[in-house]
């Protein structure tokens, strides 16, 4: 999937897809007001965006099978999430450690922004 | 407080990204996990950006059997090319930082916003987007 995804595309291929009524309507709606050059441009870039995070995903995951150490904690993420998005959380990591570390009894694969959640109530609730 | 639609990477986040052994390796992961998580949330929701010229200074040549895992991690380059020239040049004329450091602006002023930088230079990096008047969160590498 990768080496498709990073390849020069030689040509294009037409297929049948089937779309929801209302998306399709939206889409030409879209065109017609010159947001996006056509439909297909929208499904394209759609299918790459999504193609692209599975790919992201899958080369993390590869990376940190040949170096397990590489791999940042929940809590390292999530104070990274905190970071990036100007969170004020960033500044309590012991808080957002302490979600990170409970998190995941109330929420199954939580990521970093469901730990920013959990640790948003924690600081409401001991305010 | 927002969620980046784009995070910019300069030259020690460039170089802790592409060496397992530096120090700040995990660091740059962490930040390149939270991408990877919002992008499975909603694809395309964050954009991770290299200037060229960044990878110059940070040695990071795509071409090289060493970088292979490193280009297939979704970072996507910007190019200093004659609009990004013109951008950067400006940003220099007006507040004399690095070239590497205006072609970084000229990337703030030309992606969508909001937007993350990780940085080892956070001051220039504020200075830059204070003039640029993008919604800009340095973070330090």
């Amino acid at each position: 999937m990768l080496d498709l995804l990073d390849g020069t595309p030689a040509d294009t291929v037409g297929t049948s897809v089937r779309l929801p009524g209302n998306l399709r309507d939206a889409a030409v709606l879209a065109t017609e007001l010159g947001l996006v050059a056509s439909t297909t441009e929208l499904t394209v870039r759609g299918l790459r965006d999504a193609l692209e995070a599975f790919a992201q995903r899958a080369v993390l995951d590869a990376h940190y099978r040949t170096d397990p150490g590489a791999r940042p904690t929940l809590a390292e993420i999530a104070l990274a999430a905190a970071e990036v998005d100007g969170n004020p959380l960033a500044a309590k990591p012991d808080l957002v450690r302490r979600a990170a570390g409970e998190v995941g009894l109330v929420k199954d694969n939580a990521g970093p922004d469901d730990v920013l959640l959990y640790a948003a109530g924690l600081a409401a609730a001991v305010a | 407080m927002r969620h980046p639609r784009t995070v910019v990477l300069d030259s020690e986040a460039i170089q802790a990204l592409t060496d397992p052994a530096h120090r700040k390796h995990r660091r740059v992961l962490a930040v390149v996990e939270v991408a990877a998580s919002r992008n499975l949330r909603r694809a395309g929701a964050v954009r991770l950006v290299v200037p060229t010229s960044v990878r110059v200074e940070a040695g990071w040549n795509r071409r090289e059997p060493d970088a292979a895992a490193a280009n297939r991690l979704r970072v996507d380059d910007f190019a200093l090319d004659t609009p990004a020239a013109d951008d950067a040049a400006a940003i220099r004329s007006a507040l004399g930082v690095s070239v590497v450091d205006a072609h970084l602006g000229a990337v703030l002023g030309a992606t969508p916003g909001p937007h993350a930088v990780l940085t080892s230079d956070p001051e220039d990096l504020r200075r830059i987007a204070s003039h640029l008047g993008t919604r800009s969160t340095i973070l330090t590498v």
